[in-house]
């Protein structure tokens, strides 16, 4: 039986091997010279952007829910450091229900995008 | 560390401590510095992240004429391009210490191998370049960050 604590910890270390991958091209293509644009602002115009998500929607998705996963497997850990176990469950439950609404989000912003 | 009073208990020295750089007092130590700074960073990333999924399904949730009017504020010194000047910033040194930590903690490398211990009893780790990397890690975020400030802030 694999120990709890080894799944948190591997958690966070496999999503943070994919995220080094995912942030890396997050950040390129705001990059102007990269996207064949002359200013940062530029690589947010509205029709960047839905290229952007309507062409790589579903690896802005895997994006957006390895980071949640990532960031609120952080955060409770830090959390339950900090209480001690005290409030355990109510931690874990507001991290899980923190979750599925920013994941529910992300999903809503790739799924309901209509072109500018 | 802590000698505990009423409420804290010796080397428990409550939640401030965690983030507190200087909590060991050990000459030497950017390790500790770096722990700190990843754990600050790696907050201030999960708390940003909720901010960020907000903010980009602007277009979907409100339309894009909301969009734009956001984004006609991401040139010079703005709200908008502070925000995603501090955000790169957080992200870039959390990313890189973290491809450390990966190297060190999960694959093992840099930390050299265990020896018998020998006056002036220095710990291999300390020998090996695990130390380099972390400076690397210092010098390659403060260029990442600068050149994002360029192109943020001047592109």
């Amino acid at each position: 039986m694999v120990k709890k604590s080894t799944v948190q910890i591997w958690l966070q270390y496999v999503t943070a091997i994919l995220l080094i991958f995912l942030l890396t091209w997050h950040l390129l293509v705001r990059v102007p010279w990269l996207r064949g644009v002359e200013t940062f602002k530029d690589t947010l115009a509205s029709e960047k952007v839905y290229h952007e998500v309507s062409s790589y929607g579903i690896l802005l998705l895997i994006f957006a829910y390895v980071a949640l996963l990532h960031g609120f497997n952080g955060l409770r850990t830090i959390l339950l450091e900090w209480t001690s176990g005290k409030y355990n469950g109510l931690i874990t439950g507001t991290i899980i229900i923190l979750f599925i609404i920013f994941g529910a989000l992300a999903t809503y912003t790739v799924i309901g995008i209509t072109p500018p | 560390m802590s000698e505990g009073t009423g409420k804290v208990l010796p080397n428990r020295p409550g939640w401030l401590a965690s983030v507190n750089p200087w909590v060991l007092r050990v000459v030497n130590n950017p390790e500790r510095l770096a722990f700190v700074l990843h754990r600050l960073t790696g907050l201030l990333m999960a708390l940003i992240i909720m901010a960020h999924i907000f903010v980009t399904g602007t277009p979907a949730r409100v339309g894009w004429e909301a969009w734009a009017e956001e984004i006609a504020k991401a040139q010079g010194i703005t709200v908008v391009t502070l925000y995603f000047f501090f955000f790169a910033g957080i992200a870039w040194y959390h990313g890189l210490n973290g491809i450390r930590l990966l190297l060190v903690e999960f694959f093992g490398t840099c930390i050299g191998k265990p020896e018998k211990p020998k006056p002036p009893y220095l710990a291999p780790s300390l020998k090996a370049c695990q130390r380099k990397l972390l400076y690397t890690v210092y010098i390659l975020w403060a260029i990442l960050w600068i050149l994002t400030g360029y192109i943020v802030f001047m592109g």
